[in-house]
């Protein structure tokens, strides 16, 4: 009896004291960080807002619905009583315009120079080896600047009334337009309501998709061959002529055209030199790190595989389409979200040579008596948003990537 | 058991915490309020002018680029139009126009400057408006230089009004009220153009010579200066459109809320003017010998004294040390290319703008 009343209270004794056991300092721990991490970020906020309250400065969110009351650099269609909220727009589309094509490019150079730099001949190796290192070690910024002033400010192309035009044969309209200011190139407008086109292009690119994966499946299961990029370039194709027939022909082909006075390139598709700066200058710089990414990751790939490839005769391009660049993709890939990212961040430089992106727009929003608070809040979410995007969707190609370990 | 101890350990913790919070806040208000107190004693005892005078300098922010107001040389002299003002509230102030302790500043940060109370004046090429004035804490004192915006383009192509440049590239420099303007004048007259904007004029001038832009729009000051710049490089003839399309006028700006700091700094100013409307320069008005009484009142003959907390002398000691407004002008100003007669820089007698208080 005595005993079975003790031995509970000796397990109890035989415990540490409360502030010396590990599952009550893990829970402690814890809720200390937690509590710490809020209430730091709790105090600066709240010390912000009524520092900002003391001097009077407005909290509010309201200055987006008045008037920009300045021109947009290469937008001259905006008019300048539109509200704050559509220069914002604005600016986001720019950003997104010189991120998304400074990453294609940075795609397909990196590439390139990823597997140049692991070539037996010597001539290209170097080359790539040069590439790398000369544009790995210039600071973006100076690169932006470089690319604006040496190719478009002292550069080879002519004034704008003196243009370069490549002209459609009998007609005023050009293939190309190029002077030191900006290029024209063919591109289309809108002339009714793009919804419906749109909507039946989007369903044509789930229905392309739904095809990938039947072709794939099919040739898993039978090895007959699945050609899934012909699959998926007709089914996307079709639905395009689809889209653009049911929708009521809302798009007209556009050329670029020089105004009269030699002032405007009407039409077509206008990229400005600002633009052309950013978006090469970020691209091959970030090329050069992807070139590394991806000949380090094919060095990776184990011996061995090449070895098999070689063995069952495929040819160089075979051995690389086939073997080492399916395996290397995924191990490139994590770092290569990096670069992405940091690419999309980089774009805020384009300040520098005038490109109308949001950080420009802000800052220039700023100077002219906008809540510089608020005015950069703003920013900051728009970059995040894009960041996040780019990470949730390489993530999830990154997840289907990986080997499935059984 | 365990989670009534778990608790207890919480509870004590917190507790331990709000003791330790309001701890430090018992301190920091004692602090702020010893703080305040000091505070308010300096205000009482004199304030700004009494500080400078223990100081025995000036510290004034000035602009370290912009020829003809403020630019700095190799051997780290501080010259122009905006610099030679600084020397006049020193000479003004202290009786020694070489008391100045020159800030160099870029256009965003110059208010935080003086509102921080870094520099006691600032004097660069700062424009007086109504935001500037009522949201920056800044008290703007007696223009000294009446600018407005102009537009410069290459003599070559004979432009010669704003309607010439429909459609065409404009640069000009980002977040400046120069920007504001030339979308407002352009808007309102209907006149499309494409703005082309810089950082900074480092960038903007190779841009604008090598023909990414036909037009360059800035304070005709500036524009001036540059003017001279690009054709003693041996680069284009330009030519200034004479329309002015916005007032810019400038001045010397002290922090709000300190009235006597402020008029010290206006009169020892005022007084280049008043000098030059004498007919007072630094040569002769050492031995002014007349017997007009508004003259001897000004330097200080009979030691009058209109109670401003500057010396008796403090004009002689300005116009000597100095020089009068049309000394100063002259000894930067046609250097950039503009010229006193005809501009509102020229005294209210002979049709310009310049016109100070009675000095008695």
């Amino acid at each position: 009896m005595t005993t079975e009343t003790r031995e509970p209270q000796g397990r109890e004794a035989a415990r540490p004291p409360f502030y010396r056991d590990v599952r009550v300092i893990r829970v402690v721990g814890q809720l200390v960080a937690v509590i710490v991490v809020f209430g730091i970020a709790y105090w600066l906020v709240n010390n912000l807002i009524s520092n900002m309250n003391r001097l009077g400065i407005s909290t509010s969110f309201d200055f987006l619905l008045g008037p920009t009351n300045t021109a947009i650099p290469y937008h001259e269609s905006f008019d300048i009583r539109s509200p704050v909220w559509q220069m914002t727009l604005v600016g986001i589309k720019n950003t997104f315009l010189a991120a998304i094509f400074g990453v294609i490019l940075a795609s397909i150079v990196g590439l390139m120079v990823g597997v140049s730099r692991l070539s037996e001949n010597w001539l290209v190796a170097r080359l790539a080896t040069f590439y790398v290192e000369f544009f790995r070690n210039i600071p973006p910024l100076v690169l932006i600047i470089f690319f604006g002033f040496a190719v478009f400010t002292f550069g080879p192309f002519p004034i704008f009334s003196e243009s370069w035009e490549l002209k459609v044969p009998g007609s005023d309209n050009s293939f190309l337009i190029i002077n030191n200011d900006r290029w024209g190139v063919p591109g289309f407008t809108a002339t009714g309501s793009l919804v419906l086109f749109w909507a039946i292009l989007a369903a044509g690119v789930v229905l392309a998709a739904y095809m990938w994966r039947r072709r794939t499946k099919h040739f898993e299961q039978t090895g007959q061959p699945h050609h899934r990029v012909l699959w998926f370039t007709g089914v996307v194709l079709v639905s395009l002529v689809v889209a653009y027939i049911a929708s009521g022909q809302p798009l007209d082909m556009s050329w670029p055209v020089i105004s009269e006075n030699r002032r405007r390139v009407d039409g077509g598709f206008i990229a400005n030199w600002g633009w052309i700066s950013v978006t090469f200058a970020l691209g091959l710089y970030t090329a050069s790190h992807l070139g590394e990414i991806i000949r380090g990751s094919i060095l990776a790939v184990h011996q061995g595989q090449s070895e098999a490839a070689n063995a069952v005769a495929l040819s160089a391009f075979q051995r690389y389409r086939f073997v080492v660049l399916p395996q290397a993709m995924r191990i490139a890939l994590p770092p290569t979200i990096n670069q992405y990212l940091n690419l999309v961040k980089n774009t805020s430089l384009g300040t520098a040579v005038g490109y109308a992106e949001i950080t420009a727009l802000t800052k220039t929003s700023v100077g002219n008596g906008r809540p510089a608070f608020q005015s950069f809040i703003i920013v900051m979410a728009v970059y995040l948003t894009f960041s996040l995007s780019i990470s949730l969707i390489l993530n999830v190609v990154n997840r289907r990537l990986q080997l499935e370990s059984r | 058991m365990k989670i009534t101890k778990l608790l207890a350990a919480f509870v004590a913790l917190m507790l331990i915490l709000a003791a330790c919070s309001s701890d430090d806040d018992a301190a920091a208000t004692t602090e702020a309020a010893a703080d305040d107190n000091g505070g308010d004693d300096g205000g009482t005892t004199g304030g700004k002018l009494a500080a400078v005078i223990a100081a025995d300098k000036i510290v004034c922010g000035v602009n370290d680029g912009l020829p003809g107001f403020g630019v700095v040389d190799d051997a780290g002299v501080y010259n122009g139009f905006d610099v030679d003002f600084c020397r006049v509230v020193a000479a003004g102030v202290l009786g020694d126009a070489d008391k100045v302790e020159y800030k160099p500043l870029t256009a965003d940060v110059r208010f935080t400057a003086l509102q921080s109370g870094d520099i006691d004046v600032l004097i660069r090429n700062t424009t007086w408006t109504a935001t500037r004035d009522g949201q920056e804490g800044a008290t703007f004192l007696f223009t000294v230089f009446f600018d407005g915006q102009g537009m410069m383009v290459p003599a070559s192509t004979g432009f010669t009004t704003l309607e010439d440049l429909a459609d065409a590239n404009i640069c000009v420099l980002s977040g400046t009220t120069t920007e504001l303007n030339l979308a407002a004048v352009f808007g309102a007259r209907g006149i499309p153009f494409n703005s082309v904007v810089f950082e900074d004029n480092a960038q903007l001038n190779p841009a604008y010579q090598e023909g990414q832009c036909e037009g360059w729009t800035s304070d005709a000051s500036q524009l001036a200066a540059f003017k001279s710049a690009i054709e003693g490089e041996g680069g284009e003839e330009q030519f200034i459109m004479a329309e002015i399309i916005s007032k810019e006028p400038l001045g010397p700006v002290v922090s709000d809320g300190d009235t006597e700091w402020a008029q010290a700094v206006e009169w020892s100013v005022m007084a280049t003017v008043q000098a030059w409307e004498f007919g007072l320069d630094s040569g002769n008005i050492g031995s002014y010998s007349g017997d007009n009484p508004n003259i001897l009142n000004f330097i200080g003959t009979d030691n009058f004294n209109p109670g401003l907390g500057l010396p008796t002398d403090f004009a002689v000691q300005v116009v000597t040390q100095v020089g009068n407004y049309k000394e100063i002008f002259d000894r930067h100003i046609p250097a950039i290319g503009l010229q006193l007669e005809g501009s509102p820089n020229n005294i209210w007698t002979e049709g310009g703008l310049m016109y100070v208080p009675p000095y008695r």
